[in-house]
């Protein structure tokens, strides 16, 4: 699958989640010219379960940071924060929701692209850390699993500890599966396995 | 009510200047009224600027109005003269602010409430900006003093019913409350907790920093009173320009009649802005405003001036309390007028705190000492 590049948005989805009517014209402008699609949504409306939405651009002020729309638009899809207020109370609020890009307010038709540019991206490098943090915590968790299989492998060939690893990790590569899921099969069958047949 | 009062000092402060042998020329005011409606104020100062070719605005009193003034503002290069106090964190080259920055309202109140009266504070207020905002400073300060926010309790803009919540203060007996409501919240509040509290005897010190003279006469008279109130401006300053200040307002508006802080600043904002016009010979923006810098006035709430870093103003601090007659009996006062910070850069929380080896030696170096003001 080729990932979108973060610098061509034509048909991406818009959520407008923003009040003032000026703003809300150059914001919609703007979007127009870029080929986006948008749907214009109410601040103190809960956010739309029913469609797929590629950004949101929520205008800060228009919810109070003490209430239940407050913590509602911690949302999954990448945001970008316009910012009237610059207080660090109304900020501490907004960095809980996680802005991949902001504006500062009142907005001009510049600025937006870059935003929704960097939004983009931060939300691709975001699914990417979260893919390679999930492979980090996957071999994290079988380190239990290698240490057993070395030990199998240790007391039934007479080998050290280090030429136990070496046996595993080259019977792994020649396999063509991982250490993690090897030592996982030598723990289910008592010892090296027998697979002849898949090798070269 | 601030509207109004604000009006009316800003058309005191115009005749004024139109009768003065002091100006060689006259003000001609061009009223709008949004009425609060927010989004009103930018199509009002548009309406000015293009129509009006109006070059000072003075005016907005909440935040959310002059959030929308500024805009417009910066790009027609005009200058908005802003009089009511407010919660910081923003400074336009299009605006100058004549009402106190954090440093010379909440600050000094917390300072007094750590040194005075307890550091375990139970807030309430209305839930929006200046609520948030002020509730962060208040805690930061006394969280880092040693103190705790016992509980911070938030009413919608506009709500009168609560008794709930002045159950729950006589229930657990905060040693202080911190008042950030606003408006008839404030008043329903202030008469329901004088009322419950004197039914439980119980006496539970108040504070604000936005209750004037006006409120007072609005709450009631003994419910009003007792609340240790930090302002730069009250009716009961004993200065010189405020005597005759307070004299000339009661001739226009009635002997009953009392100025309010905001009004008070409202009036020092076309004061400010006339002296600014003199010294630059010119009504132009950019000249008013390098004429306006480090301009002193003496003002009936003592010498004001812009600070051209911020373009905030220089004011003086003070803290009083309210009394029987609707009126403030004014117990500390800055030594000098104190500059503005509106990021709270200069915020130095270790010299603030009741602990004595705090007060050994980072007090001594603070630039504002107490002073009892008899």
């Amino acid at each position: 699958m080729t990932r979108p590049s973060p610098f061509s948005v034509r048909g991406r989805h818009a959520l407008l989640v923003m009040r003032d009517e000026r703003e809300i014209s150059i914001v919609r402008r703007q979007l127009n010219r870029l080929g986006m699609t948008i749907t214009e949504h109410d601040p103190v409306e809960a956010p739309p379960s029913d469609e797929t939405v590629d950004v949101i651009v929520l205008d800060a002020d228009t919810i109070p940071i003490k209430s239940d729309p407050a913590t509602v638009w911690k949302v999954d899809a990448p945001m970008i924060a316009l910012i009237g207020t610059e207080t660090p109370s109304r900020l501490k609020w907004l960095l809980d929701l996680k802005p991949a890009s902001y504006l500062i307010k009142p907005l001009r038709s510049a600025g937006l692209y870059t935003a929704l540019v960097v939004a983009f991206d931060s939300a691709q490098r975001r699914i990417d850390e979260a893919a390679y943090i999930e492979r980090l915590e996957d071999r994290v968790r079988s380190r239990r699993v290698v240490f057993a299989a070395v030990l199998q492998v240790m007391h039934g060939h007479s080998l050290s500890e280090s030429d136990a690893f070496t046996l595993i990790r080259r019977t792994a590569m020649r396999h063509r599966t991982t250490i993690e899921q090897l030592s996982a099969e030598i723990i289910a069958v008592g010892g090296m396995p027998n697979r002849t047949t898949r090798t070269a | 009510m601030m509207a109004g009062e604000m009006l009316k000092s800003a058309l005191m402060a115009i005749d004024e200047i139109n009768q003065s042998d002091e100006f060689d020329f006259t003000f001609a005011p061009h009223l709008r009224d949004p009425g609060g409606v927010v989004a009103a104020y930018h199509s009002a100062c548009d309406d000015l600027i293009r129509e009006r070719q109006v070059d000072h605005i003075v005016g907005c009193y909440t935040s959310a109005s002059r959030k929308q003034v500024i805009p417009i503002v910066e790009r027609t290069e005009r200058l908005l003269w802003h009089p009511a106090r407010y919660e910081g964190f923003e400074s336009s080259d299009n605006v100058i602010y004549v009402g106190a920055a954090p440093n010379q309202h909440v600050v000094p109140l917390v300072r007094h409430m750590l040194d005075h009266i307890s550091g375990d504070v139970f807030c309430i207020g209305s839930n929006y900006v200046w609520t948030w905002e002020t509730n962060r400073v208040i805690r930061e300060i006394v969280t880092s003093a040693g103190g705790r926010i016992l509980a911070e309790r938030l009413l919608e803009l506009g709500e009168t019913a609560v008794d709930h919540i002045t159950k729950e203060i006589i229930d657990r007996k905060p040693p202080v409350v911190f008042n950030t409501l606003v408006g008839e919240s404030s008043y329903s509040f202030m008469r329901a907790l004088h009322a419950a509290a004197a039914r439980s005897g119980l006496s539970i010190p108040m504070l604000s920093c936005s209750l004037c003279e006006p409120e007072l006469r609005l709450i009631g008279s003994a419910a009003s009173v007792g609340c240790i109130t930090s302002s730069a401006y009250f009716e009961s300053i004993e200065r010189p320009e405020n005597r005759a200040f307070v004299a000339r307002w009661k001739a226009r508006h009635g002997i009953d009649s009392s100025p309010s802080v905001d009004g008070q600043s409202t009036y020092v904002c076309v004061m400010l802005l006339a002296r600014a016009i003199r010294r630059a010979g010119s009504a132009d923006v950019g000249a008013v405003r390098r004429a306006a810098a480090n301009h002193r006035y003496d003002s009936p709430q003592g010498p004001v001036w812009v600070d051209p870093d911020n373009n905030h103003c220089f004011l003086t601090p003070r803290l009083a309390r309210s009394v029987p007659g609707c009126q403030f009996k004014i117990f500390w006062e800055a030594d000098a007028p104190e500059r503005p910070d509106p990021y709270l850069s200069n915020l130095d929380l270790a010299a603030i705190g009741s602990g004595p080896e705090k007060s050994n030696d980072t007090m001594t170096k603070r630039s504002n000492h107490l002073r009892i003001v008899k």
